[in-house]
């Protein structure tokens, strides 16, 4: 009887220790909050955007230069794109900040999936409660299909079921077979988000980057900007903006401008590398 | 720290804490920025909205034919930072624009960088996103 009585006792002692001392399997960080954006990170390619011709750091083959030579901006002025977002590809790099949130799951308080929002422009949905991605032929949309790992403190996501898109707005495409893997990583106030993205269509190799967010804490809600619909040019009804391949000079216009030679201007995996200008100094071009 | 170097820093820190929104097309991909063209005419059209205005004019292009020139302006929300309004032009107003000219030269199309209102004096110029 004391036996059992010390036994329940030690028992009781050891579950009081562990539920006051215990830590998670693995750690996880709270994304939560309203994240702004450093504009001066890639200025350029923010507020203002790329020019025509700058292919250069991108690791993309001959058939995505030949869609962005004949790429036009003014496609941003048809009535069906005015009003399109960015896809989550390119989100990371607008101008928009991004709030995260999470859903919880009311029983286990287990966080089932995050939310990073892009001022109501796309809304994307990270779960993280182990679902699959859909099949193949599941419909692909801006924000894409994601789902999130940790891995300690730094959470991988991947992204699938994007819809065509560009990586610059100087009109390098992105194809919907476009997928992407993400790490997230919080530092004190500061988000840091690498994106690998990978497409077996325009690009020879995986193209990464990396985007710094800071905090903000003092920005509880955000107004939203309603986007209206309107002809902004006179055309005829279902003009197409275009430009036809082989008419254009911006690569060497943006080459003579920021005196690069021509080739390196076309971007391609083999210019990205520093060994490149090993190349080009054999080649008597830098 | 040499002046100049000073200034550049300051109008960075100011530009980066302005807030655009909706910036989608690239304004170099559109404009070529480092070009100006002025025109001048009545205003047919004011349509504030996000994601950019747009100032419609009928003005002369250089050969003196009468066009219809879109201009294009900050988003609403912007412009309202700055104190403009819906009513701040009407049609029938007569106008001079400067901006940087589209790279599709038939679709006069402008990117607004000044616009004035003689009959008043009324006038703007500034930076948008």
């Amino acid at each position: 009887m004391h036996h059992a009585r010390f036994a329940r006792l030690v028992g009781l002692a050891l579950f009081v220790c562990s539920s006051l001392f215990s830590v998670p399997a693995f750690a996880q960080i709270d994304f939560s909050g309203l994240w702004t954006v450093r504009y001066h990170e890639d200025q350029p390619e923010r507020s203002p955007g790329g020019e025509l011709g700058d292919y250069t750091g991108l690791p993309l083959n001959d058939a995505a230069r030949l869609r962005a030579d004949s790429w036009d901006a003014a496609l941003y002025g048809l009535k069906e794109w005015q009003c399109r977002p960015h896809g989550s590809t390119y989100m990371w790099r607008s101008v928009h900040p991004v709030r995260i949130s999470k859903d919880i799951e009311p029983i286990t308080g287990d966080v089932t999936a995050l939310h990073a929002n892009f001022d109501d422009l796309i809304d994307r949905v990270i779960y993280l409660d182990g679902r699959p991605h859909p099949p193949e032929e599941a419909p692909h949309t801006w924000a894409g299909f994601s789902t999130g790992k940790w891995e300690g403190n730094m959470l991988t996501v991947t992204t699938t079921h994007l819809k065509e898109y560009i990586i610059r707005r100087d009109g390098v495409p992105l194809s919907d077979r476009t997928t992407m893997v993400e790490h997230w990583l919080r530092h004190d106030d500061y988000l840091t988000v690498v994106q690998i993205v990978t497409d077996p269509v325009y690009f020879t190799e995986p193209f990464i980057q990396s985007t710094d967010f800071v905090l903000d804490p003092t920005r509880l809600r955000d107004t939203p900007e309603l986007c209206e619909m309107e002809e902004e040019t006179d055309h005829p009804a279902g003009w197409v903006p275009h430009r036809l391949p082989g008419t254009t000079t911006d690569a060497e216009e943006f080459a003579k401008k920021y005196k690069l030679p021509v080739e390196a201007a076309r971007g391609g995996a083999e210019t990205m590398y520093p060994d490149y200008l090993k190349k080009l100094k054999q080649a008597g071009q830098r | 720290m040499p002046r100049v170097l000073m200034v550049a820093i300051l109008a960075g820190v100011g530009l980066a804490g302005s807030i655009p929104l909706l910036a989608h097309h690239s304004f170099a991909a559109t404009y070529f920025e480092d070009k100006t063209q002025t025109v001048e005419g009545d205003l047919v059209q004011f349509v504030f909205r996000n994601p950019h205005s747009f100032v419609h004019l009928e003005a002369p292009d250089e050969k003196g034919e009468m066009q219809r020139w879109a201009v294009e302006w900050g988003s609403g929300m912007q412009l309202s930072t700055q104190g403009l309004t819906a009513t701040a032009l009407k049609a029938g107003d007569h106008v001079i624009v400067v901006g940087s000219p589209g790279r599709n030269a038939e679709d006069h199309r402008l990117r607004m960088k000044s616009i004035t209102r003689p009959k008043d004096g009324w006038k703007w110029n500034g930076q948008f996103n």
